[in-house]
């Protein structure tokens, strides 16, 4: 037994729950042959991934589905070998380039070659060239990027790329202009209220309709969260109830606490308490980006207008610092003192307004 | 369960692979070319908007003899257009290519390249007559397209090639902004500036193309198409090829056209910025969440911003605040800073600033 | 030089020089040389003739004699005093009555019994663990063996011609080490005979190992392990603790090993500072009686500056006091005057020179340390206490002689008393790359700070030292700058001092908690590859809402890395995290797996401290009294 995320995901553009004009022009763009290497982009959660597979589905038909999971190794011109996991079908090739970290442009030259260069052999039932499906191109470096320019020119005959990103923000110009960019959007509510709808109902449940608003609102319209959500509700209560609460993940609740720890009190001893719940965090595997900014979120809601601005520049200025630093822990303790800070100092001279 | 979805799966399966093999046989009959090629201007006289620089050109190939040449200008002006048409001119389609070395950056182009590969070209001899006998200057051409992003030692090393084989090769640099080419390389070249293309040029040039491929369009896409690709007639018509092959059979529309582009929606911009000036934190933060979750690219926002901040009636205080955030905003994204946070930053600054003022 | 060598053959010291040309004398000699050029050299060819026909024979002992006498004429200047005055007795030993104790109990319990066994000497250098065997073996009438690494050089220059025959690799020194410790273990007996009985017993001592066996500790257990199979004799292996941490007895000998060999370990002490000066003034007043007056007794202020510069290291002590007193006293003098006034205008005084000598005092310790004596290092505990605890110079205590330049009143919050440590020479003295100093400063400077807004500082600061060292293609330049950046600006945002005494210090989490997080991370991503999602998607969604779906997975391993890591439990707040306490004499232990896998096991115990999550009221009273019964939890 699967996971309703993967059990009830649409296998071809056709059934697509949402964006139904996005897929009927892929479908064209299928259809018209000449296909042009993809950049699918758009938040974690709108389907990208669904959305492509359901494209290679329409190329190539069934075959897409039968995936294996291939272990690859690569040796790189400095004679380092590189390991990298791969799932493949017999039409196309899917990498996640970041997994081999700086040496990913070696990773992307050596599989495309490959890929290229292995011709299909009954070219009359096929097309006549493979896809390689890049996901997370954002993370690539930038050495790769360019890397990736001159081999997207130098395979076209028989290979087309599918890019698969958060945001376009991190691509470079040159590749950007040689894809047709492909925007996929969070869905509506609504849309993930009759996603969830549709589910449940296959499933043989029944979703009230309130309880299907408040999974999709909470879930942030992330699709796959959704699903996760509604999945645990049926663990956590059946039959449902309307007003049922929406089982979160530990993570968000340990940090929505850590949010009120900070607000409540502000001292260097509870900086101290804070750093440790932060550390906990990170033991989890929770990316400090992702702590920050679910800090961020959770501080926001605390404080008023005045401080709402400042807040977001320093959240700003302290996730930047993130990316570019080596230990997390310093910019994240960082943010969190300078928050105390403002915080106590607005208290205070709030307080001091009351008294006169 | 299984059961169910698998006779879902086969029964989608037949009429998919049938349109799949009918696709194979609709992409055999087009062998694909990508417009940009296709409409390449096959003369210098059709070359669009860049009347002085054709002038020049015209005057020079009728001695049938070429300066060493600089192009430079924004992308998508006609720039190594218009070299392939004088080439083409001079030479004929025969002996084209041989006499013309054409290198872009794409192609590994070192110092170990120019030493090699430019200079084994440059000193073939070559006759002053067609093999039809009619003559043609006995000169070779290379063409170092997007000389921009050359390393400053394979400049140098280029310069000394130049002078060296002056007799029988003319080099055409062709580059974005000129001053990332050494001075000894522009001192050695007669240099042409092409302007970017101006709206009325843009769009006859579209339309052509859309009479041709027998597009349906509305007035509103083309114009759309001129103002998303900025004088970039390259971007313009790569995006009206991606436009026709997503709406087959069908009218191009500017909503389509925006979308390709990954252009936002002048209105979402306007409202936000409404939103700054007039409304509260809360709305300012929901909206931009919103375009973040509609997919919007960052860099994209800011570029728009930036223009309709510019045009907007703020005071000149107020707009340059605003636009010194920009500045950090964009270095921090390109750091690869969460694009929320940075976005709902500049907003606030926008807020702030705006505010103030009130 | 000719002359002599004919006709006087028989004055031993210039015969030397045919065995051993010193460049001493050369000078004085080179201008007869020339002179008699011709006729030099043809005698010199007789002399080297005659010599090399009895080469084997009495030359050698010739020569072997000539040495000895004019070592002992000369003994009183070149000889190190460490070596003259090495200890004979037990008494003479500075080291603590108990170590002795120990080491000979070992000794009389391996040397009784035919069985040999294995004792592993450790400590840090100079204090005197090589001294303690020899004085112990000499007592007891062992004849100590010692294993030297053969050199390459040998290998080159005795058989040249053979050379393809010699395997001189690694391997081959180790084969070596092995052939050595079977050969001194089998052959004792036949030894014995031929050295008439003299010394019926010996002990093996190996200080100098194999370079090999730094590299593969495993090979010396294998040869240690046939070792001790057949050991007839005391094996003894002293291993000096390095200042860096890496320290080599835990990689040549771990706990495993000991165990299984049976290995009894004893550590040494630093040399203690009252022994010290015991031997100090003993040995100058020897010298000073010597020397007929020409040198004074070292005044026993210099002794004790020495002894403290040492950091307990008697062999550089009394090489210090050697080269101290070895120079020109009125060199010397005039060398310490220097000082003394470098000192005395530093702080701005120009008073009596009673006064200075009182100011000097204060100093003496880091002046010194640039005659003789081991750059003292910081104990990690003492470096980081320099900077956390913010001593500054109290600015009543001395008047200032010019006036200080004052910062404008807008920045007048800015000042502060100028530091009685320099924090560069601070960190560089801990011996520890900035970065981690950095590390350890974060992990502590909290319990240092009482007013938020300087942490607010301080913690900025450290965020900025981080960006600072975070390109790795520059980090060799910025890595000053990042540690200056850091502990400065601690220093600096640290306005108001809390005026504590003791306050336990704590290794930093971060590397922990660093490793724990790749670690786990790495895992998810191999252990649900099947359901193709991202790594950021599948560690913030998938995980934890598997752990609360009752999906059946497919194996064992995944079911248990969902409880571990997609469920955090809310109530107990802190799991894996126990403070380890660093105690005073440690050094900087930078990523020892041991002590983390040590923490693995006790990390149940510190749950009950943690903050409670669900009521996250103010504790802060109680979280300080906490910590320091979490130290002691985490000795079980």
């Amino acid at each position: 037994m699967s996971l309703w995320v993967d059990k009830y995901r649409p296998t071809s553009l056709g059934k697509l729950d949402f964006h139904k004009e996005q897929a009927a022009q892929l479908k064209n763009l299928v259809q018209c042959g000449d296909f042009p290497h993809l950049l699918v982009y758009g938040p974690s959660g709108a389907g990208k991934k669904t959305r492509i597979m359901c494209l290679l589905r329409e190329l190539y038909g069934a075959g897409v589905e039968k995936l294996r999971i291939e272990h690859q190794t690569i040796v790189a011109p400095s004679k380092k070998k590189i390991e990298i996991n791969t799932i493949a079908s017999n039409y196309h090739l899917e990498v996640n380039p970041s997994d081999a970290g700086n040496q990913d442009r070696v990773v992307i030259q050596e599989l495309i070659k490959t890929v290229a260069q292995s011709q299909q052999i009954q070219s009359s039932t096929q097309r006549e060239f493979k896809v390689v499906l890049l996901t997370e191109v954002d993370r690539l470096t930038k050495d790769a990027q360019h890397a990736l320019r001159r081999t997207m020119e130098k395979y076209m005959s028989t290979c087309r790329l599918i890019l698969c990103s958060t945001s376009t923000s991190k691509v470079i110009g040159p590749i950007r202009s040689r894809c047709l960019a492909i925007r996929v959007a969070l869905p509506s509510t609504e849309e993930v209220c009759s996603v969830l709808t549709s589910v449940c109902k296959k499933e043989g449940l029944l979703l009230p309709p309130e309880l299907a608003k408040q999974i999709s609102e909470k879930s942030g319209c992330n699709l796959r969260k959704a699903l996760l959500m509604c999945e645990a509700c049926r663990v956590q209560q059946y039959p449902f109830s309307a007003d049922q609460d929406v089982p979160e993940t530990d993570w968000e609740v340990y940090v929505r606490e850590t949010a009120n720890a900070i607000v409540s009190q502000q001292s260097p001893q509870r900086l101290l308490e804070v750093r440790a719940r932060l550390y906990e965090l990170l033991t989890h595997c929770i990316p400090p980006d992702i702590i920050m900014k679910g800090l961020v979120t959770e501080l926001l809601n605390n404080c008023d207008g005045q401080l709402k601005a400042e807040v977001a520049h320093m959240a700003a200025f302290y996730e930047h610092r993130l990316q570019l630093g080596n230990k997390a822990i310093y910019h994240l303790e960082a943010f969190v003192a300078k928050f105390m800070a403002m915080y106590k100092k607005f208290m205070e001279d709030g307080l001091d307004g009351m008294m006169f | 369960m299984q059961a169910f979805l698998k006779g879902a799966t086969v029964q989608s399966t037949r009429p998919l692979k049938d349109k799949a093999t009918a696709g194979v046989s609709t992409q055999k009959r087009a062998k694909a070319v990508p417009w940009v090629e296709k409409y390449r201007p096959k003369c210098v006289d059709e070359v669009a908007f860049q009347e002085e620089v054709v002038a020049v050109l015209k005057k020079s190939l009728e001695g049938a003899d070429l300066p060493n040449l600089l192009f430079y200008g924004p992308p998508g002006t006609g720039k190594t257009s218009t070299i392939l048409a004088a080439a083409r001119e001079l030479f004929g389609p025969e002996l084209y290519r041989q006499r013309v070395l054409e290198l872009n950056a794409s192609d590994e182009r070192g110092i170990q390249v120019v030493r090699e590969k430019v200079k084994n070209f440059a000193q073939l001899t070559v006759a002053g007559s067609r093999p039809d006998g009619k003559p043609c200057p006995p000169f070779k051409i290379i063409i170092l397209d997007e000389a921009d992003s050359m390393t400053a030692p394979a400049q140098a090393a280029l310069r000394r090639t130049m002078e060296k084989e002056s007799r029988t090769t003319r080099f055409c640099l062709i580059c974005n902004y000129i001053s990332r080419i050494i001075e000894p390389l522009t001192s050695r070249c007669s240099k042409f500036r092409f302007k970017p293309l101006a709206s009325q040029i843009h769009k006859k040039r579209l339309l052509e193309i859309c009479e041709k491929e027998n597009l349906k369009y509305t007035k509103e896409s083309i114009a759309a198409l001129v103002r998303v690709s900025e004088g970039d007639l390259r971007k313009a018509i790569t995006f009206l090829q991606s436009a026709a092959r997503l709406s087959v059979e069908k009218e191009i529309t500017e909503s389509c056209v925006i979308e390709i582009a990954g252009v936002i929606p002048p209105k979402m911009i306007d409202s936000l910025l409404q939103i700054c000036f007039k409304g509260t934190f809360e709305k300012m933060e929901a909206t931009v969440r919103n375009m973040v979750d509609k997919g919007y690219a960052a860099t994209q926002i800011l570029s728009q911003l930036h223009e309709s901040i510019i045009e907007s009636d703020l005071t000149d205080k107020q707009k340059s605040a605003i636009t010194v955030k920009m500045a950090v905003v964009a270095k921090c994204l390109s750091d690869g800073a969460d694009e929320y946070l940075q976005m709902l930053s500049l907003f606030s600054v926008i807020m702030q600033e705006t505010s103030q003022n009130n | 030089m000719n002359r002599l060598s004919v006709g006087d053959k028989s004055a031993p010291s210039r015969l030397n020089r045919w065995v051993d040309p010193s460049f001493t004398d050369f000078p004085t000699e080179s201008f007869s040389v020339p002179a008699r050029k011709k006729g030099g050299q043809i005698l010199n060819s007789k002399c080297e003739a005659k010599r090399s026909r009895k080469r084997k024979g009495d030359s050698c002992s010739d020569s072997l004699k000539s040495s000895l006498l004019k070592e002992s004429t000369h003994r009183d200047q070149d000889e190190p005093w460490v070596d003259r005055y090495t200890p004979h007795s037990q008494a003479e030993l500075a080291v603590h009555k108990k170590k002795i104790e120990e080491v000979e109990n070992w000794l009389n319990v391996h040397t009784q019994s035919s069985q040999g066994g294995i004792l592993l000497l450790t400590g840090p250098s100079g204090c005197g663990k090589t001294a303690t065997v020899q004085v112990l073996c000499q007592e007891r009438g062992l004849r100590v063996q010692e294993w030297t690494n053969p050199t390459n050089t040998d290998h080159y220059s005795n058989s040249q011609q053979d050379w393809r025959m010699m395997d001189f690799s690694s391997t081959s020194q180790l084969a070596q080490f092995q052939d050595f410790l079977l050969r001194a273990n089998k052959y004792n007996c036949l030894r014995m005979m031929s050295d008439g009985g003299g010394s019926d017993r010996k002990l093996i001592l190996v200080e100098d190992f194999p370079n090999q066996f730094y590299r593969q500790p495993g090979s010396l257990h294998d040869i240690l392990r046939r070792f001790v199979k057949t050991s007839r004799c005391p094996l003894v292996f002293i291993v000096s603790d390095s200042l860096s941490g890496d320290s080599s007895s835990r990689l040549l000998f771990p706990r495993e090993i000991q165990e299984e060999l049976n290995l009894c370990s004893i550590s040494f002490n630093p040399v203690a500072p009252t022994a010290m000066m015991k031997v100090l003034s003993r040995i100058s007043a020897i010298e000073a009686g010597k020397s007929g007056g020409r040198r004074g007794v070292s005044d026993p202020a210099v002794l004790e500056t020495l002894c403290s510069g040492s950091s307990g290291d008697i062999r550089s002590a009394i090489n210090s006091l050697q080269f101290s007193s070895l120079t020109d006293s009125s060199l010397e003098q005039s060398l310490w005057k220097v000082k003394k006034d470098k000192a005395g205008t530093s702080v701005g005084k120009a008073a009596s020179r009673t006064n200075r000598r009182k100011k000097s005092k204060q100093k003496e310790p880091e002046e010194e340390q640039a005659i003789g004596g081991k750059d003292a290092s910081l104990f990690l505990f003492r470096a980081l206490g320099k900077i956390l605890h913010c001593k500054r110079e109290s600015s009543e205590g001395s008047e200032p002689a010019k006036p200080e330049p004052v910062l404008p009143s807008h920045l007048s919050h800015h000042h502060r008393g100028s530091l009685q440590d320099d924090p560069e020479l601070v960190v560089e003295r801990s011996h520890m790359s900035g970065e981690f100093f950095n590390l350890y400063l974060h992990q502590n400077y909290l319990d240092f700070f009482s007013q938020l807004e300087d942490v607010e500082r301080a913690s900025e600061y450290l965020s900025d030292a981080d960006l600072l060292t975070s390109d790795w293609t520059s980090r060799s330049t910025m890595g000053g700058y990042g540690s200056s950046v850091a502990t400065r600006g601690l220093l600096h945002s640290n306005s108001q001092q809390v005026s504590v005494g003791f306050r336990p210090l704590h290794k930093p989490h971060w590397l922990q908690v660093h490793k724990k997080h790749r670690e786990n991370s790495m895992a998810a991503q191999s252990l649900f590859r099947s359901f193709c999602l991202s790594p950021v998607s599948l560690q913030t969604h998938l995980l934890p809402y598997l752990a609360k779906l009752t999906n059946p997975m497919r194996n064992q391993a995944q079911i248990a890395f969902i409880q571990d890591v997609g469920q955090m439990s809310l109530k107990r707040g802190l799991t894996r995290l126990s403070l380890e306490a660093l105690t005073d004499k440690e050094l900087a232990q930078v990523e020892s797996e041991e002590e983390e896998e040590k923490q693995e096991g006790g990390d149940q115990g510190a749950g009950d401290e943690a903050l409670s999550a669900s009521q996250p009221k103010p504790m802060s009273s109680q979280v300080e009294e906490e910590e320091v019964i979490i130290e002691e939890y985490n000795s079980d």
